[in-house]
């Protein structure tokens, strides 16, 4: 029964994965694995102070585990299957692998699981860094989804001629966008460490480091089904062998009942069936001893100086000056980002919402953000703009740390403002023909106003939803003249983004009109000569051959 | 002599015969081509199908372009995610109809493209051209925004742009039909065939930092030539062109012809741009074109056929 539930945990999660995208229904839940796991759930909740009812969900987890016992990490964690597969495909081979100092490993999960509840309680996002799930994800969306897309194109390209031969139109011209990603070597290098590990071991990981099994494994115990030995047992240690999780300890007929996770491998193995699955109620299997409830747990010792580990580390993390600069440095949130505090503790770095951005601006954090921001989503606008009829990032976030907002209220939510650096402008700085921000702003923020007898382009902040696409199309070579900065950008915990937006004045939705129209909306005076022309604006001499010519527009002798 | 019941006199037969041949022969001239060949430009008023149906006649029929076995390829102004009424791209109406009709000639295929600059499942969903062609077999609507569909060409007597990659479709093609839409553009002042041109080329970048738009503009019309182009003036977007939103007017005009310029060159004087009347030559991008002999850009010099659908 394993195997098969094994594969269908993993091809939902793939499938899931797979269908976060752009175009995803509203009634479809992707991320429904990371809303499950009690583990980034709890430490978000606890962090950021809230409780987000998103993740509720994961208190079914728990209650399954009540009952049947660590019954996830057999069947449903798409880790565990992944690290199965792996395992049988790595290291097949190495049958023996060699005893571990077993007791002192088995602590780390415990440590680790500590360590990362001690931050959330200073109110620091730990977890997502050795979360099975969010690990997962994270592999999935910065190497994985990369690599299969390259591949896809790889196999379109050399079938290309044959299609064009065959007048297969559509086919002849079909490709993926290549999705590119930052953090793609780290993240790949962390999940094979997971993998690698299972050479000392089989569930290396799952055994000694997976702080969600370390939860799982808290409970388990209190599960009914629990493994029983009846006195057919031969002592023939068969089943010790075959247990993956090592649960098995020296006495045949005794289970490490947190470590087990129902997997019944030792069942299946043993030559005279004496091992059962049954509720405490079927008493005439009992074995005295029966219980076996070895349980691995920390000293009081090491509890302490965990809990103390969580909080140094949340303290190492927390009190730098990006804490204090917060909203003070160069960072584009996507659009329904909550505050950013709270957004640190709140966002568990699955990468769900880099997974299923159309554009791919959505990229990880690495320094951006300081140590409190790794793996964060920022928006790159220089390499792709924030879709105007996209709002997919709220609706795959599982911790709401990006709020799940309708297309009109993610119209609203404001995220920076453009600004045009004048000296690397080309109209403004070398009076050539662009217009490039003008005509792709899909908000019509961009205008172009006549100054000294010259159009130049203006950004009317106003109407400005710091989308980048204006960022993005600027045809200057190296940095872009007109980029978006955070000033201006609206974070709301709760409430409408439409009304804060009415609020402010600001206006997202264009009037039909033309430019003079909308220039005068802003509050602006057209004007020729130099009389308004901002203090800012560097003043320049007027060129030497010109005669004003206000009246006619560009393109036009 | 007077007649008197009996008919009519020799002098008044003479007359009256020359007065109808002359009659007939003008009408022949101005509604039939018969003796002139097509004219030069075809200005028809009507609906956008009807209008464009009856341009295609007028202009020679499509198999004067279109022969039997023919890869077609369509440009249209497809390259904003704005609806039809917002005239930043060809009405879709006209765009089938001209599909139709060179299947009906017997094209292999009819593809119609453009490089798209905002995302191009949108404005292919929005510009209405993508839905009102896909039911007619043996055409394609494809935004091209992948570089592998590209090659490089050189521009050979080019003032600026020494080299350009453009749309394999378009250079493999035996017909290239050019359908823009009419309407301003706050760099060039407006956009309509010849500019149109820029959605079939790879990179738009350096017209704009490295070159002059208008020279390169002009240069680029050295290499692009569509047999006809057929100008969309149903609806003219004389204001916040490219893209829009702008003033939209109306003037229920398709404009056919074989000379770009000339087209073009028309499609200034149906519409008031920015709220100001101007003429052919005062566009700076055909003025150059006119330049480097590419067409006529006086177009009171042409023939041109003026009729209702």
């Amino acid at each position: 029964m394993r195997l098969p539930l094994q594969i269908t945990s993993l091809s939902i999660f793939t499938l899931l994965f797979i269908w976060a995208t752009y175009k995803l229904p509203d009634w479809l839940p992707v991320d429904i694995f990371l809303r499950l796991d009690p583990l980034v759930s709890f430490t978000a909740i606890l962090a950021s102070r809230e409780i987000i009812h998103r993740v509720l969900w994961s208190l079914l987890l728990i209650g399954a585990t009540l009952m049947i016992g660590r019954f996830f990490c057999a069947y449903g964690c798409p880790m565990g299957a992944s690290i199965d597969f792996l395992d049988r495909f790595f290291f097949q081979k190495e049958k023996g692998r060699g005893k571990l100092k077993d007791e002192k490993l088995r602590k780390l999960k415990f440590i680790a699981l500590v360590l990362f509840f001690g931050a959330a309680v200073a109110g620091v996002a730990l977890a997502y860094f050795l979360d099975p799930i969010a690990l997962l994800t994270r592999f999935y969306t910065f190497f994985l989804y990369p690599l299969v897309i390259t591949l896809l194109n790889l196999f379109l390209d050399l079938l290309r001629p044959l299609f064009k031969a065959l007048g297969l139109v559509r086919l002849s011209h079909f490709y993926y966008p290549q999705p590119f990603f930052y953090m793609s070597l780290i993240t790949f290098l962390i999940f094979s460490a997971v993998i690698a590990f299972n050479y000392f071991a089989p569930r290396f990981w799952c055994r000694y480091l997976c702080p969600l099994g370390a939860l799982l494994s808290l409970i388990s115990p209190l599960g009914l089904l629990k493994r029983r030995v009846t006195e057919r047992c031969n002592q023939c240690l068969q089943c010790q062998r075959a247990c993956p999780m090592g649960a098995i300890p020296e006495d045949p007929r005794k289970t490490r009942l947190p470590e087990c996770i129902q997997c019944r491998s030792c069942q299946e193995v043993c030559p005279k069936d004496a091992v059962r699955f049954r509720p405490r109620t079927s008493t005439p299997l009992a074995f005295p001893g029966e219980e076996g409830y070895l349980p691995t747990s920390l000293s009081r010792r090491e509890l302490f100086f965990s809990s103390a580990g969580g909080l140094a580390v949340a303290f190492l993390t927390d009190r730098t000056p990006f804490t204090p600069l917060h909203g003070k440095y160069h960072l584009v949130r996507p659009p329904g980002a909550i505050p950013e505090a709270q957004f640190l503790s709140t966002c568990i770095r699955c990468g769900e919402c880099m997974k299923a951005c159309p554009t791919n601006t959505l990229q990880p954090c690495f320094w951006q953000s300081g140590l409190a921001g790794l793996w964060t989503p920022r928006m790159e606008l220089r390499l792709a703009g924030c879709e105007q009829s996209c709002h997919v990032c709220g609706k795959v976030c599982p911790t709401q740390a990006i709020r799940s907002l309708s297309l009109e209220e993610k119209n609203h939510a404001k995220v920076g403002t453009a600004v045009i650096y004048k000296e690397k402008c080309l109209v403004w700085a070398q009076d050539k023909l662009c217009l490039v921000c003008d005509e792709i702003c899909p908000y019509n923020a961009i205008v172009f106003r006549t100054i000294e007898g010259y159009r130049r382009p203006v950004v009317i902040a106003s109407r400005c939803n710091g989308c980048g696409y204006c960022e993005l199309k600027c045809p200057v070579q190296g940095d872009s003249a007109i980029v978006v900065v955070p000033s201006g950008q609206i974070r709301l915990k709760e409430g409408s983004y439409v009304s804060e937006a009415k609020r402010l004045a600001l206006e997202f939705k264009p009037d039909p009109g033309d430019d003079k129209y909308i220039l005068e909306q802003s509050g602006l005076k057209v004007k020729d000569g130099p009389g308004d022309v901002p203090k800012s604006f560097p003043p320049r001499p007027a060129p030497p051959q010109q005669k004003a010519k206000p009246q006619k527009p560009k393109g036009f002798l | 002599m007077r007649a008197l019941g009996k008919g009519i006199t020799r002098r008044q037969f003479l007359k009256g015969t020359a007065t109808g041949l002359t009659t007939l022969g003008f009408m022949t001239s101005s509604s039939l081509g018969l003796a002139t060949g097509p004219p030069d430009l075809a200005v028809i008023s009507g609906d956008p199908s009807a209008a464009t149906r009856k341009a295609l006649e007028v202009i020679g029929g499509i198999s004067r372009f279109v022969k039997k076995g023919h890869k077609v390829v369509l440009k249209p102004n497809m390259s904003f995610a704005r609806p039809p009424e917002g005239a930043s791209n060809t009405h879709p109406e006209v765009v089938a109809t001209v599909a139709r009709a060179c299947m009906g000639a017997g094209a292999s295929r009819v593809m119609v493209i453009d490089h798209t600059l905002a995302r191009p499942e949108t404005c292919l969903e929005a510009s209405g051209i993508l839905k009102a062609c896909e039911n007619i077999k043996g055409v394609h609507v494809l935004a091209l925004q992948h570089r592998k569909f590209y090659q490089e060409v050189k521009v050979p007597g080019a003032k600026f742009l020494d080299k350009v990659e453009i749309a394999k479709e378009a250079l493999e093609c035996d017909v290239l039909i050019s359908l823009p839409v009419a309407k301003s553009h706050s760099a060039t002042g407006i956009s309509m065939g010849i500019k149109g041109y820029m959605g079939l080329i790879y990179e738009r970048g350096p017209f704009h930092y490295k070159f002059d738009i208008n020279e390169a503009l002009a240069d680029l019309a050295t290499v692009i030539k569509p047999q006809l182009t057929l100008l969309d003036a149903t609806r003219a977007l004389v204001s916040g062109g490219p893209g829009g939103p702008g003033e939209v007017l109306r003037p229920n005009l398709v404009i056919a012809g074989t000379d770009p310029v000339a087209v073009d060159s028309f499609g200034v004087t149906v519409a008031p741009w920015y709220g100001q009347k101007f003429k052919g030559r005062q566009v700076e991008h055909l003025l150059a074109a006119f330049k480097r002999g590419l067409g006529t850009i006086d177009v009171e010099q042409l023939r041109i056929f003026k009729g209702a659908a």
